[in-house]
């Protein structure tokens, strides 16, 4: 690394002589200069990103209820997770929510930017679906609490028309995730839409002069120049999304609670429900290593098998 | 040779280590108190919507006893709990902070967390300020711990202009109760509210307990299973009930005191603290909306049942501020400190000495105590915290998809089994 090369490596790459015994005098002095400056940024990660990994770790191997010490009761954390049905719920909720985010933000993301792409003024059509991604998740929770709950606005607009024989949709499972999932989808279509719209803009004119003097338009266009040549930013925002949906929390505490009972919890709301609610900090460490490990997963092997497609980058 | 860049970094990952098991172990024991008893003494609770009439108590308590409530008030529980229970790993354990009796309370007291109260107990009650089976509720092991902050006990709440307008009057019988629901639900209004979020419990709590009290407590303490019949029937009253569309959408956010308002349902099982959001909502007690205490379901029984919740004020035993907090406790239990806690707060008062200012809760505190009702201890604190856990999602579960209740019955009872077995 730069910022680490001696001042002797310096000047004998520059041609320089150094006199007899001065660097010896310097180097030990730079090196801790050095040190000086990169251990605050060391200290605070590791105080707060690599210590309460460890912590938690460790607590995913015990009984522990907050107080006092916890209790070393091996893998048993990991045994009861699975044994547990709410468990097995959750994470089939928060696989819908992974396929759903895929399907609906970031395939309604990508038709925007190739519809407005192009277009004079295309900017302003993006604008209003990126004004929901500066709420919080929990806002959008709210807001949309408000629309879908029973006897709601959505249901007195539709009694209006007529229709009063609507669904519960914040009820009934597996409805009341897919309508979740629209929510988020409401949310974050204006992002993904904004970062398609930079990979469209990227790509080099001459291949899609080229591919148009050839005749190429429309899907034709779009399957073989525009869809292979935005294959880096698509890797990059599926992987965000893969990852994003696999910690889905704030959206659904703020509808539904993971209720009603637990049917529409996900992964991240029942390690929160386990240690926070239930008290029971070692299963909710487990279930907090697991989806650690799922998401990494899921993010290195995705992303490396899209980024090192070298021929298509 | 070790180089001097490998020593450096583990210098620096040995002092941030240090300062982590530091801060972690800093603390843990020992008795705490400065030994101060007047001042400003720091204050935390759940109830964060409850935080200006804790602040109006402050010019009594400054007055009386020359202390000052500097209060923070949660909004949310849970983050609450973990905060306080975190809060005793460090040097910073409050000197006074609401909690929850039961289970919750006894965990604390188990781990010696919790400053003992015995001797403020054992003046108050010679003083009349607080009943035997009140101290029983802050009994763990013969000894007493925290004061009560409050007292509710949950009845029902009734809409009076619908009523009026139905000419119901309010039952006295479980039958009366029954041809009240029927009447409302002909004249197309809904009798009861439910919702499938935390306040799940209340509709078994009170079938439960109206029918058979010692069942009740049989549950409580693991010696009755709620898969046996007895429950399963209850649980299948309730289901016929929701069958006749006796109660609100589950689904619906609308908040309970203004769907009471607008009739949205006409009854509300709740606990006597709900008048403050009835107030809030617009509803003028005694004359938009009244009380009653629900009638026993065996109509053999020789008192009426009535859930009482009572959640305690707790000192931490290694606080700076453990006697200051003691002090205040002291003080609050006075009837003098209640008073004027019952003219901020509106709400029915432990301290039978104390004056009510609402006639309303004072004619229900009357009631309750007349020897024909049978207080017994709320579902949330009566039952253990991981059974409580699971039975209040599969009340919202049950309240939301109304169908055959043993599915339902098994989930609770299988934590149930869990828990009682871990006691062993």
């Amino acid at each position: 690394m730069a910022v680490l090369q001696t001042p002797e490596r310096e000047r004998t790459a520059r041609g320089l002589t150094e006199p007899a015994g001065g660097p010896a005098r310097r180097k030990t002095p730079y090196r801790w200069s050095a040190l000086g400056f990169i251990s605050p940024g060391v200290l605070l990660v590791a105080v707060l990103l690599y210590l309460p990994l460890l912590w938690t770790t460790f607590l995913s191997f015990t009984e522990y209820n907050g107080l006092g010490d916890p209790d070393w009761v091996g893998f048993d954390n990991y045994g009861d997770m699975f044994d547990d049905p709410a468990f097995l719920g959750s994470l089939g909720n928060t696989l819908l929510w992974v396929v759903g985010t895929l399907l609906i933000p970031v395939g309604i993301g990508l038709g925007i930017a190739l519809l407005t792409w192009n277009l004079a003024g295309g900017v302003w059509l993006r604008l209003p679906f990126l004004i929901p991604y500066a709420l919080s998740g929990i806002g959008v929770g709210l807001i949309w609490s408000f629309i879908l709950s029973s006897n709601g606005a959505l249901d007195q607009a539709l009694a209006a028309f007529g229709i009063t024989d609507t669904p519960r949709w914040l009820v009934d499972a597996p409805l009341n995730t897919v309508v979740m999932i629209v929510a988020a989808a409401w949310q974050g279509v204006g992002v993904n839409a904004l970062l398609f719209t930079i990979g469209l803009q990227s790509i080099p004119k001459e291949p899609l002069e080229a591919a148009r003097v050839d005749g190429a338009r429309g899907f034709r266009l779009f399957g073989s120049i525009l869809w292979p040549m935005l294959r880096p930013l698509t890797a990059v925002v599926v992987g965000l999304s893969i990852v994003a949906s696999l910690k889905t929390f704030d959206i659904v505490q703020g509808m539904t609670k993971g209720g009603p009972g637990r049917a529409s919890e996900t992964l991240a709301l029942t390690m929160y429900k386990e240690t926070f609610v239930n008290s029971d900090y070692g299963l909710g460490s487990a279930i907090a290593v697991f989806l650690t490990i799922v998401t990494l997963l899921a993010a290195i092997l995705y992303l490396r098998e899209q980024l090192s497609k070298k021929h298509e980058l | 040779m070790r180089s001097p860049r490998k020593t450096g970094g583990a210098v620096i990952a040995l002092a941030a280590a240090s300062m982590l098991l530091a801060a972690c172990s800093a603390g843990g024991g020992g008795g705490g108190g400065d030994g101060a008893t007047t001042g400003t003494l720091d204050f935390y609770t759940d109830k964060a919507a409850w935080e200006p009439d804790f602040d109006e108590l402050n010019e009594t308590s400054e007055a009386d006893v020359d202390i000052t409530l500097n209060t923070t008030g949660y909004s949310d529980a849970n983050q609450y709990d973990a905060f306080i229970k975190q809060s005793f790993r460090t040097q910073k354990s409050p000197g006074l902070f609401t909690w929850h009796t039961g289970s919750s309370l006894t965990e604390l007291v188990d781990e010696g967390l919790i400053a003992e109260t015995t001797d403020i107990w054992s003046k108050a009650i010679d003083e009349g300020w607080a009943t035997e089976d009140l101290r029983e509720t802050y009994t763990v092991d013969g000894k007493q711990y925290c004061v009560p902050m409050n007292i509710a006990y949950w009845v029902m709440y009734y809409n009076k202009n619908i009523f009026a307008e139905q000419g119901i009057a309010v039952p006295t019988t479980w039958e009366e109760l029954d041809a009240a629901a029927t009447t409302l639900k002909s004249a197309g209004i809904t009798p009861y509210y439910q919702t499938s979020t935390l306040f799940t419990f209340q509709w078994f709590q009170q079938l439960v307990a109206g029918t058979d009290p010692d069942l009740y407590n049989a549950l409580a303490t693991g010696e009755a299973k709620f898969t046996d019949p007895e429950v399963v029937d209850i649980m299948n009253v309730w289901l016929e009930e929701q069958e006749a569309g006796w109660f609100s959408d589950a689904g619906s956010t609308v908040d309970p005191a203004v769907g009471l308002k607008q009739g949205d349902y006409a009854m509300i099982n709740f606990g006597s603290f709900f008048n403050g959001s009835l107030d809030g909502a617009g509803m003028v007690s005694g004359e938009d909306y009244g009380m009653f205490v629900i009638p026993a379901v065996n109509p053999d029984l020789e008192q009426t049942p009535v859930a009482v919740e009572s959640g305690p004020l707790c000192v931490a035993e290694s606080s700076k501020q453990r006697d200051l907090g003691l002090a205040y406790s002291a003080w609050w239990m006075s009837a003098d400190a209640q008073t004027a806690w019952n003219a901020a707060r509106g709400d029915v008062a432990f301290n039978p000495k104390a004056e009510v200012a609402d006639p309303m809760l004072a004619e229900l505190g009357t009631t309750v105590a007349d020897g024909q009702h049978l207080l017994f201890t709320r579902f949330f604190e009566a039952f253990p915290t991981p059974i409580v856990t699971v039975a209040i999602e599969q009340f919202g579960a049950f309240n939301a998809n109304p169908s055959d209740p043993v599915p339902f019955l098994e989930t609770i009872q299988a934590e149930a089994d869990k828990y009682w077995a871990d006691q062993e």
